[in-house]
């Protein structure tokens, strides 16, 4: 289990990059892209072979906060600060659809694996909202529950703020993390909320489902804290520390063996949930890493990309096997 | 046998004498002798016989009649016999003398001595035996001198004279003239080969004194062979045997004392030698008897002095301190000179050490020192009086010359080590390594205190991995071990309690957790922890804390609380990690358990205070902060701090702006600052507090220089994080305008100690970016702003009015292309959307505000949206005008083809009025920007029930200038009654979190941002060796946002109450001898 350096692009974009994801191969385009997200209020698309360029896509007010793919490849969506999420087609750069479910913010989003919804994390309105990506309609709503006992107007809720969001690999289950540091879970074919998973005490930015056991649920949290949990047991396996500073993203490996995080210490690191502990530091980036995200498994034996987007405007790639 | 004959008088006939046969009653022989008129030598030879027989009383019976007057008359003529005769009895009243312990005693018999002697040299005053019974009574007077002339008289008639010749040897030798004295007892031995054993005896004591140890040993050997039981030349081997210092040596020398005591019990060497023995074999009964009687048996004062010590050292290692003390004060009294026995002085010093007398302890050491000026051991010593004198320099001089004297003495390096540790830690470090590597060399076992030092050393140096080393190899083996290195998948027992899942509503509650260690004793592993591995073991926690392993490190504090619950610090290091997880109520029940351990604990005390102001609960926590003040009689500079701290927020923070409050807030806190300073003029915390105050009052300048040493301070340590310097002074630099700086100095904090992740320093940035005028800057540091706080929504607000100000100063430039006048439309367009979102997140009632704020964000936001459709609206027309003229223009150019010179005049005229009417139209612009302006302007008092925050983000400090109005108004609405100022004061800061829940917020991830807070307070350890390295702060933060009005007085943003307490790892300190 190792992260090996390929390459990197020192100044990508203009601005910070927060955020990054593959787009999968599609019958015209067999190769898998880099979709990445900035402050400079551009999308680009990278071609990770040599790490090009593809495409620069404008028309985002504010910086761009997150980006999604679409299983099948063919469409993508992004995300900015003025809570638009601008949803393209990839190959073409032709919008589809702009979505705005007001007052919502609109933070994380993910496509579920069927592609059929997509989920994105709705800020201050302690809900995540899910667009039918055939009609771009919202289609449901998320929310978490009040506490008992909580008036309307507790100042205590605007810590359900949702930040991120995440499907499980079956799609049956999401989960979505809180500014308080709670983590919700949800049956989406019921639209039911099952139950919290406690531990953080501080913002949960980034969620992620182990691909190979759809219960196994990562999280990274600003209290510097990655977890890892059984999303249906409700009980956490482990907590590991390590950074110093925030862990914005965590991603799991498409082999489920291991976690990479992105932290605001600069560092990307590889974990061993076994050993509960980092056996690897990457120190290329020299500001914080705000996204990392494993290729989807697929491409052969040589093992899988890693790509990591930081606000040095740089994006690195490194294999992981 | 020999016999005597006494003629009888007036015949040829004798009377036979047996010499083994005389008579019980002297009185019998005297009869004959009278009788018969013997001649005076046999009188002589009679007395002689009896002495020799141990008959003392016949013996002088007999001498007394032969010298009484009747003889002297009797026998006038007969002169040598007579005198003979008398000196006899000289000699036997000196030997009285001698012998004599009790002083009256021995002067009486030394009288009478005299008395013999001169009546010897009455009859004849040249003959030489007097001469040398004289000086051999001097000389047992101790009058060597007098002695000395004595013999001298003798030696000058008769230079073989062998008595005197043996007087002038004992004189030579008492002198210290070895060599003299040696000549003279050779020469004895030559004139007189068959003398007594005795001779031999001087002979080997001056080679022994001159250092001849194999012929003295010869000599004593030869005394033995002549006289088998001689006491001196016993106790004389058994020495030049301990003299060898070899176990056999000793063994034999022991026999020889032994039997010298068998001969002659009182030989008090023999018994100083048997005690000295008995000393180290333990027996210390034996000691004290064998010294009581040595001490009855001699007034000899360098022998005594033994006695004294052998009893002194025998109550020493007893632990009798104050007998030991006496006896060697004793012992001490009977040495002349300290160079002849120095040992009494050292272990005075060091009873003396050890019952706190300094000084005296001091003195004597240095008696010690100027004997043997290189003794490692007495240079130890007295750099361990200096420490405790804090005479540093002093004690530090003198570890380093018992270093440099003995390089290989591991202990004296160690001593060095704890002396530099607060001065000099690379040294120190230096010398404990060396110690470790001495003790290592020697095989001896190094200590854990040693290790842990070392760790600590490395630790404080940074050298990280070092550390970690160090504390490990001091720990050994234990269940540590296991809990720090986790192993995948693994059958043993502690790796599986470890992979245990947790029910994930308890995780939260994971710090009180003891259940792994319960159900590992439950599976039969045992939970072992030394007591004297704790220190290390929080010291390693404590490092794996520093290297962000802090569940490694939450293991290892609840392993050390679950065998001993008394362990204060590691409930506060648990709590420290608590609440930098921001789970501040675990924070508060870990340290209610070390309060339960310990109620007064100031650190304790400090960090609830601490976590009571994060809970906006003041009143608690100033009682708190007095109670952590109590608690250490107010020696505790941190409480003071808190103190301090607490009055400054509470000047800064009152929203009534009361001035007179305010300034009694400020001076108490300048008060408290002072005297903290007093007390420790290095304390970095107060003196940022103190340059806080002043910065307050206005006098930049100084508060700049203040903040500018604290800086050049802090930066050393990796125990000293203190960004709030860095920030103050940022903050100085933007009071003073000078933004590059500010700018700078925020962005180099940022970068340095939070990862660029504090959301309320980017808003500093973002205003400094504001006043320079650098709009895109403040944007982008704002959008990054709200990407870390997302639920900020005063970024947002801040964000809208940045926009918006950008925008309106592009418009009101002179000189703007159409561009321009689309991105500012983009900007506004931006602007309003933020501002709509924001009143229409605020109608959800989520966020706390209420509805009359949210009637004025929508009024303004409508207002905006007003203003930028305007500006849409001209930016399209402007957009189309400048379509048309384009238009125009090429069509005027076709027209130019075909009449040129006729239509140019027309053409220029038609550009003309298009152009006014343009300008005219920009006009309008800036005249309804203007109304904008004003409007937002007179609404700003009714939204001065917002956040504080509001006052911070740039832009609206315009406002401030209404606070005082706003404030009124709400006062008023809620209809308090009269109440004095300070229930007001209090009553607003309770209300502020019920009206202003931004505030909330704001202050809440102010306190956030402060990393530091986890060391804070709780401190890592409580040193119990040095309170230097626990350097108490004063974290905080000015935040001067200037109002625009009046430069002059600066408004400081609430700072936040994070005073670290700095860690100090323990130091075992080692005892002084």
């Amino acid at each position: 289990m190792k992260l090996a350096w390929l390459r990197s692009v020192e100044t990508a974009h203009q601005d910070c990059v927060w955020a990054c994801t593959w787009v999968p191969p599609t019958d015209t385009s067999p190769k898998t892209l880099l979709l990445t997200g900035s402050l400079d209020e551009t999308v680009k698309l990278w071609d990770p072979q040599e790490l090009s360029l593809v495409r620069t896509n404008t028309g985002h007010c504010l910086g761009v906060v997150s980006v999604a793919a679409h299983p099948s490849g063919k469409i993508a969506a992004s995300a900015s600060m003025d809570s638009f999420v601008r949803v393209f087609d990839v190959e073409s750069n032709v919008t589809i659809a702009t979505l705005e479910a007001p007052p919502s913010e609109v933070w994380h989003m993910q496509f579920d694996p069927r592609g059929t919804t997509l989920a994105v994390a709705g800020g201050s309105s302690a809900s995540v909202k899910l667009w039918d990506t055939a009609e771009w309609k919202q289609i449901g709503t998320l929310s978490i529950p009040r506490p008992e006992g909580s008036k309307a107007s507790d100042k205590g809720n605007n810590k359900k703020f949702v930040l991120s969001v995440a499907w499980s690999p079956n799609g049956r289950q999401l989960a979505c993390g809180s500014m308080d540091g709670s983590i919700s879970v949800f049956d989406v074919q019921r639209a039911k909320f099952l139950h919290h998973l406690e531990g953080h005490t501080m913002p949960v930015r980034s969620l992620a489902y182990s691909p190979v056991d759809p219960r196994v649920l990562v999280s990274g949290s600003d209290d510097e804290r990655i977890h890892m949990y059984d999303a249906e047991g409700k009980t956490l396996f482990s907590s590991m520390s390590g950074h110093s500073s925030w862990v914005l993203s965590v991603d799991v490996s498409p082999d489920g063996a291991a976690i990479a995080s992105g932290s605001s210490d600069r560092t990307v690191k590889l974990w061993d949930p076994k050993m509960r502990a980092a056996v690897q530091t990457m120190t290329n980036h020299t500001d914080q890493v705000w996204g990392v995200k494993f290729e989807a498994a697929g491409s052969g034996a040589r093992g899988s990309l890693l790509a990591s987007v930081s606000d040095d405007k740089s994006i690195s790639l490194y294999n992981y096997s | 046998m020999a016999s005597v004959y006494i003629p009888v008088q007036n015949s040829e006939e004798e009377v036979r004498v047996a010499l083994d046969q005389l008579p019980r009653d002297a009185t019998d022989i005297l009869d004959i002798l009278k009788a018969e008129q013997a001649p005076l030598d046999l009188w002589l030879i009679i007395a002689r016989e009896y002495f020799k027989q141990g008959k003392i009383e016949q013996f002088r019976q007999i001498l007394e009649e032969g010298s009484s007057p009747e003889i002297d008359e009797y026998y006038a003529d007969v002169r040598y016999e007579r005198i003979a005769i008398l000196n006899a009895l000289g000699a036997y009243y000196s030997y009285l003398g001698k012998i004599e312990t009790k002083q009256r005693e021995k002067e009486e018999h030394f009288i009478l001595a005299t008395q013999y002697y001169n009546k010897a040299s009455r009859i004849d005053m040249h003959e030489p035996s007097t001469w040398v019974g004289k000086g051999q009574l001097l000389l047992a007077k101790g009058d060597v001198d007098q002695a000395f002339a004595a013999f001298k008289i003798v030696l000058d008639g008769d230079r073989d004279n062998i008595p005197a010749l043996l007087g002038q040897a004992c004189v030579e030798f008492n002198r210290g003239k070895y060599s003299n004295s040696l000549e003279m007892y050779k020469r004895v031995l030559q004139v007189y080969p068959q003398c007594p054993a005795a001779v031999r005896l001087g002979i080997g004591l001056c080679r022994y004194k001159l250092g001849q140890f194999e012929r003295a040993k010869q000599a004593f050997e030869r005394v033995l062979q002549l006289d088998p039981e001689n006491v001196e030349a016993l106790v004389a081997l058994g020495i030049v045997d301990l003299q060898s210092n070899e176990a056999s040596g000793i063994r034999r020398a022991m026999e020889k004392m032994q039997r010298a005591f068998d001969v002659y019990p009182y030989c008090a060497t023999a018994l100083n030698y048997l005690a000295n023995h008995f000393f180290f074999t333990g027996q210390h009964f034996l000691v004290e008897q064998l010294t009581e009687t040595a001490l009855a048996a001699t007034t000899h004062g360098s022998t005594r002095a033994h006695s004294y010590y052998n009893l002194a050292r025998s109550y020493h290692s007893k632990g009798d301190y104050e007998k030991a003390g006496l006896y060697y004060m004793a012992s001490v009294k009977e040495v002349n000179k300290p160079q002849e026995f120095i040992l009494p002085f050292y272990g005075l010093g060091q009873v003396q050490l050890k019952l706190g007398d300094f000084k005296s302890s001091l003195s004597n050491f240095e008696k010690v020192l100027d004997a043997y000026p290189e003794n490692c051991e007495t240079l130890k010593a007295v750099a361990h009086i200096y420490l405790q004198l804090n005479q540093t320099t002093k004690a530090h001089e003198a570890l380093k010359k018992a270093v440099r004297i003995d390089p290989r003495d591991p202990e004296a390096f160690l001593d060095l080590g704890e002396l530099l540790i607060s001065t000099d830690s690379g040294a120190a470090l230096e010398a404990f390594k060396t110690a470790r590597n001495l003790l290592k060399k020697s095989n001896e076992e190094v200590s854990v205190e040693l290790l842990n030092n070392i760790g600590v050393l490395h630790f404080e140096k940074g050298e990280f991995e070092l550390a970690q080393q160090t504390f490990k190899e001091a720990l050994g083996d234990g269940i540590w071990v296991k809990l720090i290195d986790s192993e995948p998948q693994s059958d043993d027992p502690i790796q599986k309690a470890l992979n245990q899942p947790m029910d994930s509503s308890l995780a939260a509650r994971m710090y009180k957790d003891m259940q792994l260690f319960q159900d590992l004793e439950k599976a039969g592993v045992a939970v072992e922890l030394p007591w004297d591995k704790i220190t290390t073991l929080s010291n390693l926690a404590r490092l794996f804390e520093q290297l962000h392993k802090t569940e490694t490190a939450s293991l290892l504090y609840r392993l050390i609380l679950f065998k001993f619950p008394e362990y204060v610090d590691a409930y506060l290091r648990l709590a420290a990690i608590a609440k930098a997880r921001n789970n501040v109520p675990l924070s508060i029940e870990l340290i209610r358990d070390a309060l339960e351990v310990d109620d007064k604990n100031p650190d304790a005390l400090c960090m609830l205070g601490d976590l009571e102001l994060k809970n906006d609960d003041w009143v608690k926590a100033k009682d708190t902060f007095r109670a952590a003040k109590d608690a250490s009689n107010g020696k505790d500079s941190y409480a003071t701090l808190c103190l301090g701290n607490w009055n400054y927020f509470a000047a800064v923070r009152s929203e009534k702006r009361a001035p007179k409050l305010e300034a009694t807030h400020l001076e108490k806190s300048k008060e408290l600052y002072t005297k903290v300073l007093v007390e420790h003029p290095a304390n970095m915390y107060a003196a940022n507090g103190a340059g806080v105050v002043l910065a307050e009052k206005g006098q930049f300048d100084v508060a700049k220089e203040l903040f500018t040493q604290v800086q050049e301070a802090a930066s050393g340590s990796v125990f000293v994080q203190m960004p709030d310097v860095w920030i103050n002074l940022a903050h100085v630099h933007f009071a003073q305008g000078n933004f590059p700086l500010a700018i700078k100095m925020y962005q180099n904090c940022l970068r340095k100690f939070y990862y660029n992740t504090d959301n309320q320093i980017l808003l500093y940035l973002a205003r400094t970016h504001y006043e320079a005028e650098q709009w895109q800057d403040c944007k982008k540091t704002l959008l990054k702003a709200i990407h870390l706080a997302p639920s900020n929504y005063t970024l947002r607000f801040d964000t809208g009015v940045a926009l918006q100000k950008f925008s309106a100063s592009t418009l009101q430039k002179t000189k703007r292309t159409v561009e321009e006048v689309r991105a500012t439309v983009a900007e506004l367009k931006n602007a309003v959307r933020l501002f709509s979102q924001l009143s229409a997140a605020s109608n959800l009632q989520i966020h706390g505000f209420d509805e009359k704020k949210i009637e004025t964000h929508v009024g303004y936001c409508k207002h905006l949206l007003e203003a930028a459709k305007v500006h849409c609206d001209a930016a399209e027309l402007e957009d189309q005008q400048n379509k048309h003229r384009l238009e125009l223009a090429r069509q005027a150019a076709i027209r130019e083809e075909e009449s040129r010179l006729a239509e140019e005049q027309k053409k220029v005229k038609l550009e003309k009025r298009k152009q006014e009417d343009e300008l005219k139209k920009v006009m309008q612009q800036e005249q309804h920007l203007e109304r904008i302006k004003e409007t937002w302007k007179s609404s700003g008092s009714k939204r001065k029930d917002r956040a504080q925050g509001d006052d911070e983000e740039g832009g609206q400090s315009e406002k401030r200038k209404r606070k005082s109005s706003g404030k009124k108004r709400r006062r008023d609405k809620k209809a308090e009654t009269h109440m004095d100022d300070q229930d007001e004061y209090e009553e607003d800061m309770a209300n502020t979190n019920y009206y202003e829940p931004e505030n909330q917020v704001n202050h809440q991830v102010d306190e956030d941002d402060n990393p530091q807070d986890p060391l804070a307070a709780a401190g890592l350890e409580d040193s119990d060796f040095d309170d230097d390295a626990a350097a108490p702060s004063t974290g905080r933060r000015i935040a001067a946002w200037p109002d625009e009005s009046d430069d002059d007085e600066p408004v400081k943003r609430q700072p936040s109450s994070s005073p670290v307490r700095e860690n100090s790892v323990d130091m075992q300190q080692s005892d002084g001898e």
